[in-house]
């Protein structure tokens, strides 16, 4: 099988091709609002059924980030995804389908690595094809708890986790809260960077604009998306 | 090049069984195994070499968090995987400080497969090292293997040079530094820079430098450059406040080192600042260039 087809597809209202199986790619906007909905999106609305998702969630709390997944994909099977909640608040299981993990604190990295790799091997035995995708909402908000060789270290560990099992990484990060230094470092564990802004002109129904940078076959240009 | 792993576990038939399949797993890969059953012996084996350690977390002397927390110390670019049947939720990381060590499940459905896809990754990538590395670091690394740099005659022009440097610029530290695969060597130094010792990659500005296209790096004040900030406490103590580094960048294009001025007080650098330091380390690469043709040519004479 090539590397090709094991690329990972989205659903029709995203205007990105498929991406390399093993990539990390950024995504990028300021402000976050519709770049974090792009992100989650981009992990959950999948157009194969039996794919797994992990997420790292560091604002939401596991059923906030639930509820949010269930707006774009309401049909969403919780059964194959997983969420480390770094918010604090910790809520038990419950009665949320999804298997969730927390760590006290997002200045926990080690904690959050280990509980990621630990829920990502569970994960890729029960995904068809060991196919995972993981997001992790925020880099940015990690940023303010830790220094950046630690950060760097936590990303680039994540980034050749999914690289060895073939999975796909989204990670969320708002360009305007970090020095031109930190983006730069930063950027360097990413295959390639989905840059997002406000939709500029007519079209109300639309959620904002993408432009994909560094990967391989993408549009050319601002393209407009809507969720 | 031989990939250096430490592999740990207090029970000799699953270490052995780790190894094996691991070797047969890993295939074309070179990588030497060295074992050991206890945290002792496992930190008698790490030196700055081991590229990745594979520990189980319980051990008779201690804990796998244990040995980690000590190769992060050791041999800080080394990737580090617990592989074990303890379950992360049990295992207390508050040691560890923020390092990242990856896990494995001993008894998960494909843990030894996975195992061996991510110890290649992680040695391969070298993911768990806190900076990022050029993307040519493998060339660049055999490029500076090519070149004969311990030499006096090569030192006194390259100390020449570092003089130069810090007069220009009226500093009191300059020098030139050689990056390696895993440490930093001040090759040629001027005033207090001589007092310096090797330093790890990890702890080093230059490392940072290499990575820059146009081939020079300038810090106003390294206790506000996001990069530098944790660690400006020391570097402010070795006399760097201020720091400029232009590379070293070989024939080939290749960049083995930079060199560097140093002060003590937070400036600002112009850009024919940024272009006289890059002229003087283009002289020092001169110099270093001339030197290892003139020794090629020296000996093949010799042979004749």
């Amino acid at each position: 099988m090539s590397r090709d087809d094991d690329a990972y597809t989205f659903d029709e209202r995203l205007p990105i091709n498929p991406i390399q199986a093993g990539s990390t790619v950024f995504v990028s906007g300021e402000g976050f609002s519709s770049a974090t909905d792009l992100a989650r999106s981009m992990v959950v609305d999948s157009t194969a059924e039996e794919e797994g998702s992990l997420f790292i969630s560091t604002n939401q709390t596991c059923g906030k980030l639930l509820d949010n997944c269930r707006r774009t994909r309401p049909g969403l099977d919780a059964s194959r995804m997983g969420i480390i909640d770094c918010t604090g608040q910790d809520i038990g299981q419950a009665e949320l389908a999804a298997q969730v993990r927390y760590v006290s604190t997002q200045s926990d990295l080690t904690g959050i690595g280990m509980k990621f790799s630990a829920l990502y091997e569970s994960l890729y035995a029960s995904a068809e094809g060991g196919r995972v995708r993981t997001g992790l909402l925020s880099l940015s908000s990690l940023c303010m708890y830790v220094d950046l060789r630690k950060l760097f270290r936590f990303a680039q560990t994540l980034s050749g986790r999914i690289d060895s099992a073939g999975g796909l990484g989204v990670m969320l990060i708002d360009p305007t809260t970090h020095e031109t230094q930190t983006i730069n470092t930063l950027s360097q564990v990413a295959d390639g960077k989905i840059e997002v802004r406000e939709h500029d002109g007519d079209g109300a129904e639309y959620d904002g604009e993408l432009r994909v940078r560094g990967l391989r076959d993408q549009p050319d240009g601002w393209v407009p998306f809507s969720l | 090049m031989s990939h250096r792993v430490v592999c740990v576990d207090s029970n000799d038939e699953a270490l052995e069984a780790t190894v094996e399949h691991l070797q047969s797993e890993l295939g074309g890969f070179d990588a030497g195994f060295e074992t050991a059953g206890t945290v002792a012996a496992a930190e008698e084996l790490l030196t700055a070499e081991t590229d990745a350690v594979v520990t189980e977390y319980s051990l008779p002397d201690g804990t796998g968090i244990e040995l980690i927390a000590a190769a992060r110390e050791r041999c800080p670019d080394a990737g580090c995987i617990l592989y074990t049947d303890t379950d992360p939720e049990t295992i207390d990381t508050t040691e560890l400080d923020g390092s990242i060590t990856e896990y494995v499940g001993k008894g998960s459905l494909f843990g030894q497969e996975r195992l061996a896809k991510l110890l290649r990754t992680t040695i391969e990538s070298s993911t768990q090292r806190s900076y990022p590395l050029p993307q040519n670091e493998a060339e660049r690394l055999a490029n500076l293997e090519a070149y004969d740099l311990d030499d006096e005659e090569l030192m006194a022009s390259l100390n020449r040079t570092t003089e130069l440097a810090a007069a220009h610029f009226d500093v009191p530290r300059a020098s030139v530094n050689i990056i390696g695969e895993h440490s930093q060597d001040f090759l040629a130094c001027y005033g207090g820079a001589e007092n310096w010792d090797s330093m790890d990659r990890e702890e080093s500005i230059c490392t940072f430098t290499i990575l820059e296209s146009d081939n020079v790096m300038a810090i106003e004040d390294v206790t506000k450059d996001p990069r530098f900030e944790s660690r400006s406490e020391s570097l402010v103590g070795m006399g760097i406040r201020a720091y400029m580094g232009a590379n070293l960048v070989t024939d080939s294009g290749l960049v083995i080192g930079s060199l560097c001025i140093y002060d003590e007080s937070p400036r600002p650098f112009s850009p024919a600042d940024e272009a006289f330091l890059r002229t003087l380390a283009e002289l020092a690469m001169d110099f270093i260039e001339m030197h290892t043709r003139a020794r090629t040519t020296g000996e093949t004479e010799g042979d004749r």
